[in-house]
C-alpha cells in the first residue's frame, strides 16, 4: 500500500484519488475548498470519445484531429493512449452515475465541437463538468467511508519536500493554525489546474493561480510549452469577468458574424466554408482578432425549444449577466484567456523530472500541443488521473527528516507577518496581470515580451523584500514569488519560440517553422532560466 | 450608496458592523462591489477610518460554484449573481451565513455539509440507469452547488446535528434513483434526517441559485417505501 498525497480536488485530482484508493492505497486529498468550488465545474460543452468505432468516425480519426488541432507538436504515443481510452472513460463516468444527456435511443447524446471530423463530444446539457464532479464526489465519498481517502480542507500547498531530485511529500500550510507542516508520502500528485492569476481574471476560477507550478519550478521541476495559452473565441464581457459562451453554442449550429453597411458578414463561413464556425479555437480567435470589429454569435434561429433543451446554461448566463435573450438576439463576443496548454513537463506516465512527483490535468502539459480541441480537456483530466494512479501504486520511499526545514519556514513566516506593512500583495498581482495581458495577447512580438520580462524582473526584485500584507490571507503573501517566477518563465518561453504556431502568434515571426516543431522545455537553476527544444515523443517516451 | 458589512476578524473574535461607500455601477453584482471596496488604493470605511480587507470566498464569479454564498439584505444569496440594481434602498447589508461557524468576515466553514453526507453514506453503490421520466430532475439535482443557501433559509435547519436539510433530500432521491437495489437504507436515513424535521416551508426552493425543484424530490422520496 502506498501513501499518496494529491494536491487539488477537481476532476483530475478526484479521478486519481478514486483510482489510487480503489487499488487499496491511502490517499490524502488536499484542497482549500470542496470539489464543488473547483474550476472543473465550469467545463461546459462535453467530453470527446468515439463510442461507436464501427460508424463513420474512428479512434484513429480522433487521434489525427487532436494532433492536427495541436499543430503536430503533441506526442503521438500520448495522444493515442488518450483517444483509445476515451470510450472506456465515458462508460466509467456513466457507471458512476454521471447524468449525461440522452438521445432519442437512450444513448449518451453527442454534439459537434471545433476541429472534429465527426461529432464526438458527449455531454450533459452545458454543465458537463459539473455533472461529472457530482458523480466523482459521490464515488470519492464512498472510498472515504472505507478509510482509503482522507480529505483535508482549508489547507494550501506551501512547497515540495524535495531532496536530491526525489520528492518525499509536501509542506502544507493551514490558515487555521497559520503553520506549515510536513506531510510525507510515497508519491505526490499535482492537480492544481491552470495559471489564471497571471492574467488577473480569466474565464476560469480565481482559485487557479499557478503557484504550485511556479514553486515546484523553483525547486527543480521542469515546465513545458508555457507559451501556448488558449484564447477562447466566444466570451461575454461582464462587470466581473469575461464569461465563457461554450463552444456547444456553435456545435449546435451557432454562427459568428460582424456587421458592415447594415449587413451581416459571416466571416468564418466566408473563409472556411459551412464548417467555418467550428474551426479550432486558435484559428477562430485569430480570425476574430483580425476583423478588428465587434463580433456577434447568433443562435436565435435554432429556436427556443432547442436552445432551452440543448444549451440551457448558456441561455441562463446571457440573460442573467448581459440581459440578452439568445432566443431572440445575437450576443456580442470577444476572445479571452481560457486554457493553458503548457505546464509541468511530464512523461507518458505523468511523472515529472523529479522522482515520485506527478502532475495531471491542466497543470500538466500533454496531449494538446499548441492548441487544445474543445472536449479534450475533460478527457485528458480523467485519463491523466488514471494514468498517474496506475504508475504510482506500489511505490515506497523512506522519507528523510525534514523537521529543520519546516522549522525554518515557520520562522520565516513568523518574521514576515510581524510587520504592520500595508504594502498590498494584491496590488503587485494587479500590476502583474496588466503586464502579462499586454505581453501575451492573441498576437505577440519581441518588444512587448521583453518589456514584460523586465517588468516581472522588477516585481521579483521587490517580492522577497516586502513584508506581508496582514489584511490578506497568508497564502496570497507567500505565493507571490512563485506566481511571479512562473510568469517570467511563460514570457521567456514565448520569447524563445520565434515562429507562429497554434495559440502562439508572433507578428514578428509570422510563419510556422519546421525548426520549432518541438516542445519548449524550461528549467530553473538558482535564478537562471534555461529553455531548450525537445521532440514531444522524445520527452513522452 | 452605502455597504454595511458584518465583520469578524477570526473565529473567536467579536463581530462588528462596518460601513463603506460604493459609487460604482448599479449593474455590478455584490461580488463586484466587494472587489471594488477591497482593491481601492486605500481601504477606508465611510468615516475615513482605515479598514482591513473584507474576507469572502470566491472561485467562479458566475453563479456556478457556490463559494460566495452570504446573506444580502436579509436574503441568503450568491454575491456573484445578486445585482445592485435589483436591491431596494440605498444601503446594502451583507452578513455571513449565520448557521455556519464564521472563519473571518463573510467566510464560513460549511464542512458540516460534507460531513453529514459522508456520515450516512450518500453515494451511488452500483449504478442503475435512470428512468427517462426522472432524468430531468436528476440533472437538476446534479447541479447542486452544496453552497448552503437552502440550509440558511430553512426554518427547520439549525446546525445539522440531526436534521440535514433540503440538499440532503435531493441527494437522497438522486442516490436512490441511480443505484441498484431497493434503496431501503437511504429511505430510512431520509426519514430520520429529513422527513421527520421538514415543515415544508419551501424556503429552500426560493433561495436555490440553481432552481432545484426540491419539492419534487421530497414528493418522490415520500412516495417510496
Amino acid at each position: 500500500m502506498s501513501r499518496v498525497l494529491i494536491i487539488g480536488s477537481g476532476i483530475s485530482g478526484l479521478t486519481c484519488a478514486i483510482e489510487c484508493a480503489s487499488r487499496g492505497n491511502h490517499v490524502i486529498l488536499v484542497s482549500p475548498f470542496p470539489s464543488e468550488r473547483s474550476q472543473s465545474v465550469l467545463a461546459a460543452g462535453g467530453i470527446n470519445a468515439v463510442m461507436n468505432p464501427d460508424g463513420e468516425d474512428s479512434i484513429k480519426q480522433h487521434i489525427e484531429d487532436t494532433l492536427k488541432g495541436g499543430c503536430y507538436i503533441a506526442g503521438e504515443k500520448a495522444v493515442t493512449g488518450l483517444c483509445t481510452s476515451a470510450p472506456e472513460i465515458v462508460s466509467w463516468l456513466e457507471s458512476l452515475g454521471t447524468v449525461f444527456s440522452r438521445d432519442n435511443d437512450g444513448k449518451i447524446a453527442t454534439r459537434a465541437f471545433g476541429g472534429q471530423s465527426f461529432p464526438r463530444t458527449h455531454f450533459s446539457g452545458t454543465a458537463t463538468g459539473k455533472q461529472i464532479v457530482t458523480a466523482l464526489v459521490m464515488e470519492a465519498r464512498r472510498l472515504e467511508g472505507f478509510g482509503f481517502i482522507e480529505r483535508r480542507f482549508w489547507t494550501d500547498f506551501y512547497s515540495g519536500l524535495i531532496r536530491d531530485g526525489v520528492c518525499y511529500g509536501a509542506m502544507l500550510y493551514s490558515e487555521a493554525t497559520r503553520n506549515v507542516e510536513a506531510v510525507t508520502a510515497d508519491a505526490v500528485v499535482i492537480a492544481t489546474g491552470g495559471q489564471n492569476a497571471l492574467f488577473g481574471k480569466t474565464t476560469g476560477s480565481t482559485q487557479c493561480d499557478g503557484y504550485v507550478a511556479g514553486k515546484l519550478f523553483m525547486q527543480g521541476a521542469e515546465l513545458k510549452n508555457l507559451e501556448f495559452i488558449q484564447y477562447h473565441p466566444t466570451t461575454i464581457v461582464t462587470e466581473q469577468k469575461k464569461m465563457l459562451v461554450s463552444e456547444a453554442a456553435r456545435g449546435e449550429g451557432g454562427r459568428l458574424f460582424y456587421e458592415e453597411d447594415g449587413k451581416r458578414v459571416y466571416f468564418m463561413e466566408d473563409k472556411f466554408g459551412p464548417k467555418g464556425n467550428l474551426m479550432p479555437r486558435d484559428i477562430v480567435s485569430r480570425c476574430i482578432h483580425e476583423t478588428g470589429r465587434q463580433v456577434y454569435l447568433d443562435v436565435s434561429f435554432l429556436g427556443k425549444d432547442k436552445i432551452r433543451k440543448r444549451i440551457p446554461e448558456i441561455y441562463d448566463l446571457c440573460l442573467k449577466y448581459k440581459g440578452l435573450d439568445i432566443t431572440k438576439t445575437p450576443v456580442p463576443v470577444v476572445p479571452s484567456v481560457h486554457f493553458f496548454m503548457g505546464g509541468f513537463a511530464v512523461d507518458l506516465h505523468h511523472r515529472t523530472n523529479i522522482k515520485n512527483l506527478y502532475a495531471i490535468g491542466e497543470c500538466a502539459s500533454m496531449y494538446h500541443g499548441a492548441n487544445r480541441l474543445g472536449g479534450n480537456s475533460l478527457l485528458a483530466a480523467i485519463y491523466s488521473g488514471k494514468t498517474a494512479a496506475c504508475d504510482l501504486c506500489g511505490r515506497k520511499t523512506d522519507a528523510p527528516d525534514f523537521s529543520s526545514e519546516v522549522k525554518t519556514e515557520n520562522e520565516k513566516l513568523e518574521q514576515k507577518r510581524k510587520s504592520e506593512s500595508r504594502f498590498p500583495v494584491m496590488y503587485v498581482r494587479g500590476l502583474l496581470a496588466d503586464t502579462v495581458n499586454s505581453s501575451l495577447g492573441i498576437v505577440r512580438e519581441k518588444g512587448e515580451l521583453e518589456n514584460g520580462i523586465s517588468s516581472v524582473d522588477y516585481y521579483l526584485s521587490i517580492a522577497d523584500k516586502i513584508n506581508y500584507d496582514r489584511s490578506e490571507l497568508e497564502y496570497f503573501n507567500y505565493s507571490l514569488e512563485g506566481i511571479l517566477t512562473l510568469a517570467k518563465a511563460v514570457l521567456i518561453s514565448a520569447s524563445a519560440r520565434q515562429e507562429s504556431r497554434g495559440a502562439h502568434i508572433r507578428s514578428d515571426f509570422d510563419d510556422q517553422s519546421e525548426e520549432y516543431r518541438a516542445a519548449t522545455v524550461i528549467s530553473y537553476d538558482g535564478g537562471a532560466f534555461r529553455t531548450r527544444l525537445t521532440g514531444e515523443d522524445d520527452y513522452e517516451g | 450608496m452605502k455597504v454595511k458589512i458584518l465583520r469578524q476578524q477570526h473565529p473567536g473574535a467579536k463581530p462588528y458592523w462596518q460601513t463603506f461607500d460604493y459609487d460604482g455601477s448599479s449593474n455590478a453584482s455584490v461580488a463586484a462591489v466587494l472587489d471594488s471596496i477591497n482593491y481601492r488604493d486605500d481601504i477606508v470605511d465611510c468615516d475615513g477610518n482605515p479598514a482591513d480587507r473584507i474576507s469572502w470566498e470566491c472561485s467562479c464569479i458566475q453563479g456556478m460554484c457556490g463559494a460566495c454564498a452570504m446573506v444580502i439584505n436579509g436574503v441568503p444569496a450568491l454575491a456573484c449573481d445578486t445585482f445592485v440594481k435589483d436591491l431596494k434602498g440605498d444601503v446594502i447589508t451583507i452578513e455571513p451565513l449565520r448557521k455556519f461557524p464564521v472563519i473571518s468576515d463573510l467566510v464560513v466553514d460549511r464542512g458540516i455539509i460534507q460531513d453529514n453526507l459522508r456520515k450516512i453514506n450518500t453515494y451511488i453503490g452500483e449504478y442503475h440507469k435512470e428512468n427517462e421520466k426522472d432524468h430531468e430532475l436528476e440533472y437538476q439535482i446534479g447541479r447542486c452547488l452544496k453552497c448552503g443557501l437552502c440550509l440558511e433559509a430553512c426554518p427547520n435547519y439549525v446546525k445539522g446535528d440531526n436534521f440535514y436539510g433540503p440538499l440532503f433530500a435531493n441527494d437522497s432521491f438522486f442516490v436512490r434513483s441511480r443505484s441498484k437495489g431497493d434503496g431501503k437504507q437511504i429511505k430510512k436515513d431520509y426519514d430520520e434526517h429529513f422527513a421527520k424535521g421538514c415543515s415544508k416551508s419551501l424556503a429552500c426552493e426560493k433561495v436555490c441559485p440553481m432552481n432545484i425543484p426540491t419539492l419534487a424530490s421530497i414528493a418522490k422520496m415520500n412516495r417510496g417505501k
